[in-house]
């Protein structure tokens, strides 16, 4: 995973939906679900992000919590795909 | 006389004590341990000498353990007072106070319940933290967590009592609680129950919050007729909800706009198998009619009903027959059995056919009133009638259409949130010299919120300051989605905030 992407998730989501920009306030691990973090409008617009801002596609059947629910998830899924293209 | 909503559940877990009543992450509670389980929250608060009348808190997510606490309390004669699981704590513990709960119960892993039980430590409020598990012996030890020593069975209440209260749309400085009786849960859902045609043999996949009037009357509806609750957590992952409706072959299923949104925005209905799906319910506000049109044409054979109602009417007050969905397209229906609904225009008359006015209904699902507010009482509850705040017309066949708010209130998906109360936290910043709160349109929830605001001079004030301190303090989806800082703002001459010039 590089560093680059973890932490350009890590600023989406904490610049969104913590507001702030202390990285300190989102674990790289946190769920983001369980935490309450962000709802179901916002995996929705998370997923967009990816989409728009990454560059990666995100599939129907890949929009589950092993890819999307942390940003470490999110990173590997975001370079795992990229690998793949 | 109907039944209480507990004598139902009661009978319906002695009729079939192996059935599912509620599926939940790995785990299956049937109608007996159910009923099992909710004997011993009854049996634990009599234990701890709660009277009838008690006012017991939950803060406690969809799960099976929901359903036996909140059918628990009402066995034991109390009222139960389910608080909204997305909330903070300043807000939960404002609530808490304002009920003069007895006892809280608690989700273990909940986010705030640390900081709510340290706001609670100096108070007298008894709490009970429940641990939310699926595995093998979850159940067991959820009855321990309990703490009962013996199941008590259900009293049967008066049909007058309070049976629930639910917080809605108030200020934090002035919460706002509806309170509803045993005769409020058991006639709207009866009535429901009759429209939906529900049985024994439906199984409904609920995604909405039990805490809230729309998921606890699928809650109430489903287990008063011995049918089946599949449950699932959250709605973030679309097609695992469908995976998971396809898998349980499940009858039912209830949404608010958004979960529809949501549902056809990116999952290909047809790539799941949903024969065994009879019905499709949608409240909480106006669904778009592009998405009506498109829900239809990807499951032509289930019946979908469009729906209106308010918690103040318990949850339902109209539904629009499937069947005339298409000749009356836009409408929410007529009122629902045992439910009177009458426009009224400004002069307190009764509003000719096609001309708009308020929204009133009176029937036996109205609430008893406000807890502790007797002016919200009487200004909601005049003459008779419930008094919606809604403004709408009906047609020459008796069909209501929703015309829009009578009163400052915005809808933020399903959920009803006052201006005031966002208002209220951001007029607390030092900085702030005064703020105006409206809704502007969002392509996902209908409405966002917007927060204008007047910063004092010389004060330095940024966009994402002002929605972190609302985030401490409200819920998420109460968090403006706009911000925008002004010079002064728009006002009457008589200095009243014009907030439709905001937007």
């Amino acid at each position: 995973m590089t560093d680059a992407v973890r932490d350009q998730i890590r600023a989406f989501i904490l610049e969104n939906y913590l507001f702030t920009s202390d990285t300190s306030a989102l674990g790289l691990d946190d769920s983001l679900l369980g935490r309450g973090i962000v709802d179901s409008t916002g995996m929705l617009e998370i997923i967009f992000f990816i989409e728009e801002q990454l560059g990666v596609k995100v599939k129907d059947e890949e929009m589950i919590p092993d890819n999307l629910d942390s940003v470490s998830k999110i990173a590997n899924f975001v370079e795992s795909k990229r690998r793949a293209a | 006389m109907n039944d209480s909503i507990v004598a139902l559940v009661t009978q319906a877990a002695r009729r079939t004590p192996e059935a599912v009543a509620i599926t939940w992450r790995r785990s299956t509670w049937s109608y007996g341990r159910l009923l099992r389980a909710s004997e011993h929250v009854s049996g634990a608060l009599r234990e701890r000498g709660v009277s009838r009348g008690d006012r017991i808190a939950l803060l406690v997510r969809n799960s099976p353990h929901y359903a036996a606490l909140f059918y628990g309390v009402l066995g034991a004669g109390c009222a139960a007072v389910p608080l909204n699981a997305q909330e903070r704590a300043s807000v939960l513990v404002r609530q808490i106070q304002h009920c003069g709960a007895r006892l809280l119960f608690v989700e273990r892993d909940h986010p705030e319940r640390e900081a709510l039980c340290s706001a609670l430590a100096d108070s007298k409020v008894e709490t009970v933290a429940i641990a939310l598990d699926d595995d093998g012996n979850a159940y067991d030890r959820f009855l321990t967590e309990l703490g009962a020593s013996a199941p008590a069975t259900a009293a049967a209440p008066e049909l007058g009592d309070l049976a629930m209260i639910i917080y809605t749309s108030g200020t934090t400085g002035r919460p706002k609680g509806v309170m509803l009786s045993h005769g409020n849960l058991a006639a709207n859902t009866s009535a429901i129950v009759e429209y939906l045609r529900l049985t024994a043999a439906d199984r409904v996949l609920c995604v909405l919050p039990f805490h809230f009037s729309y998921g606890n009357s699928v809650l109430n509806t489903h287990l008063a007729v011995g049918a089946a609750l599949v449950v699932e957590d959250n709605f973030a992952f679309p097609n695992l909800v469908l995976q998971r409706m396809q898998d349980e072959r499940v009858t039912g299923f209830s949404g608010v706009p958004s979960t529809f949104a949501l549902l056809l925005g990116r999952c290909n209905l047809h790539d799941f198998n949903l024969s065994a799906l009879r019905y499709l319910t949608q409240a909480g506000g106006a669904m778009p009619r592009p998405l009506i049109e498109r829900l239809r044409s990807q499951l032509p054979a289930v019946e979908l009903f469009v729906m209106y109602g308010q918690t103040e009417a318990t949850a339902r007050l109209t539904y629009l027959p499937p069947e005339a969905l298409d000749v009356k397209l836009g409408s929410v229906g007529l009122p629902l059995k045992g439910v009177e609904i009458k426009v009224f225009d400004s002069e307190g008359a009764e509003a000719a056919v096609g001309t708009t006015g308020e929204i009133c209904a009176r029937g036996p699902n109205v609430m008893l009133g406000y807890w502790a507010d007797e002016a919200a009482t009487a200004h909601a509850l005049r003459d008779g009638w419930l008094h919606t705040g809604d403004l709408g017309h009906k047609d020459a066949d008796g069909f209501l259409y929703i015309d829009g708010r009578a009163v400052d209130m915005i809808k933020v998906g399903a959920f009803r949130v006052s201006p005031q109360e966002i208002e209220e936290v951001i007029a607390a910043l030092s900085d702030v010299e005064e703020v105006a709160v409206t809704a502007v349109a969002d392509e996902l929830l209908g409405h966002a919120i917007k927060a204008v605001i007047v910063p004092r001079e010389g004060a330095q004030l940024d966009m994402r300051s002002i929605k972190a301190h609302c985030r401490e303090r409200l819920a998420a989806y109460k968090v403006p989605k706009v911000v925008e800082f002004a010079r002064a703002l728009p006002r009457t001459s008589s200095g009243k905030i014009q907030r439709y010039k905001l937007a």
